[in-house]
C-alpha cells in the first residue's frame, strides 16, 4: 500500500529527502512507516523524539508516544517537527 | 462597555459585515490580553491587537535590543539598540492607538507570575523561545481557564496552536516530551511577522466571538515550499 508523507515545521529542510509517497506492505503499521521514513532521512537530520504525528490530519500523538496503529492504502501521515522560535 | 465617536471613527474599517459588528467591538475594548515575548511574532501580534482596539495589552519580555533583533522585531528601531525592549515597545504601542492602555513587564514571568497574569487576562498570546516558557504559559492560561495561542517559527516556517481548556488537549498533553532549547535559531522576519498577525487574528475572532477560531487546531505554514497544513489536536482525554 502507498502512504502520503509530509514532513514540516523545523525539518521541513528535510522534506526534499522523503518521496510524496511511501510503499509499505499490507497491514503495515505507523512504526514501520516511521522506521521507513527514517531510513531514507539524512543521518544528521532525523525525526526528533518530540516530532507530532497526524493521520488524515488528526493528532495520534508524537514519535516519543504514540499508539501503534495499523495504516491503511492512500492515508495521509504528516510529521511536525515542533518549532519553538519566538 | 460603550464605544465613543471617537473611537467608532478610529475602527470604521473593521465595523461591518465580514468584519465585526459594533458590539464585537466592545468586546474587544473591555478585553485584556497578556503577549509574551514581544519579538518576531510577539511584537505584530501586539502592535494588530491594539491597532484593532483590544482595551488592554500587556507585554513581558525582558533583555536589551540588539542588532540581530532588527530582522524581524518591528516594535523596534536604530534608536531603541542597547537598550531595554519592553518599555520601548509599549511606548511603541501606546503611540499607535490612544484609546488603550498598555503595560510593560520588563522580564519574562516566572511561574507564579504567569499565573497571576493569567487571572488578570482574557487570553494569553504565547510567543517565547523555548518551550520551557511555552509550557509555562500553557499551564497559566489553562488554570485561569482561558484561552492560549501559541505562535512559534523556525527559518522560513510558522506554526499556530489555539487552545482552550475544557474543549481542547494542553499544550503539556501535546508536547510530552518538549524539544530542546535552540538559542540561535535561523528566521526570515516575514514569516515572524505573518505568525504573529495570524496569532492576533485568531485573539481577535476569540475575544469578539467573530467567526471561527482554529481551536483545537495547529496551522503549519511551511514558507520555504510554500505549503500549510492544519493538524486536528483533539479534545481532552
Amino acid at each position: 500500500m502507498k502512504i502520503r508523507v509530509t514532513l514540516t515545521g523545523r525539518s521541513y529542510h528535510a522534506a526534499s529527502q522523503l518521496p510524496p509517497e511511501i510503499e509499505l506492505a499490507d497491514g503495515a503499521k505507523l512504526s514501520d512507516a516511521l522506521n521507513h521514513i527514517g531510513e531514507l532521512l539524512p543521518d544528521d537530520a532525523p525525526l526528533p523524539a518530540s516530532c507530532l504525528i497526524a493521520l488524515g490530519g488528526q493528532h495520534v500523538g508524537s514519535v516519543f508516544s504514540h499508539e501503534d496503529v495499523e495504516l491503511s492504502d492512500g492515508q495521509e501521515l504528516t510529521l511536525v517537527a515542533p518549532v519553538a522560535g519566538g | 462597555m460603550s464605544l465613543t465617536p471617537e473611537e467608532l471613527e478610529r475602527y470604521d474599517r473593521q465595523i461591518g459585515n465580514g468584519v465585526l459588528t459594533e458590539p464585537q467591538q466592545a468586546k474587544l475594548k473591555s478585553s485584556t490580553v497578556l503577549v509574551t515575548r514581544v519579538g518576531g511574532m510577539g511584537g505584530p501580534a501586539a502592535q494588530m491587537l491594539a491597532m484593532a482596539g483590544v482595551g488592554k495589552i500587556i507585554i513581558a519580555h525582558g533583555g536589551e535590543m540588539i542588532s540581530p533583533d532588527l530582522n524581524r522585531q518591528v516594535l523596534g528601531s536604530e534608536a531603541v539598540l542597547g537598550q531595554p525592549r519592553a518599555e520601548h515597545f509599549a511606548e511603541y504601542l501606546r503611540t499607535m492607538n490612544r484609546f488603550i492602555e498598555v503595560e510593560a513587564m520588563a522580564h519574562e514571568p516566572d511561574d507564579d507570575e504567569a499565573d497571576e497574569l493569567a487571572r488578570r487576562c482574557d487570553l494569553i498570546v504565547s510567543c517565547p523561545p523555548t518551550f520551557e516558557e511555552r509550557l509555562r504559559l500553557g499551564r497559566a492560561a489553562f488554570a485561569a481557564g482561558i484561552p492560549l495561542i501559541d505562535a512559534a517559527q523556525w527559518g522560513m516556517t510558522g506554526t499556530l496552536i489555539v487552545l482552550k481548556p475544557g474543549e481542547t488537549i494542553s499544550l503539556d498533553q501535546l508536547y510530552p516530551q518538549a524539544p530542546p532549547f535552540e538559542e540561535f535559531f535561523p528566521v526570515v522576519g516575514a514569516i515572524s511577522c505573518a505568525t504573529g498577525a495570524l496569532a492576533a487574528l485568531e485573539a481577535i475572532k476569540i475575544l469578539s466571538g467573530a467567526g471561527t477560531p482554529l481551536i483545537g487546531k495547529m496551522l503549519v505554514y511551511d514558507g520555504f515550499h510554500a505549503r500549510s497544513n492544519i493538524l486536528d489536536l483533539g479534545t481532552p482525554p
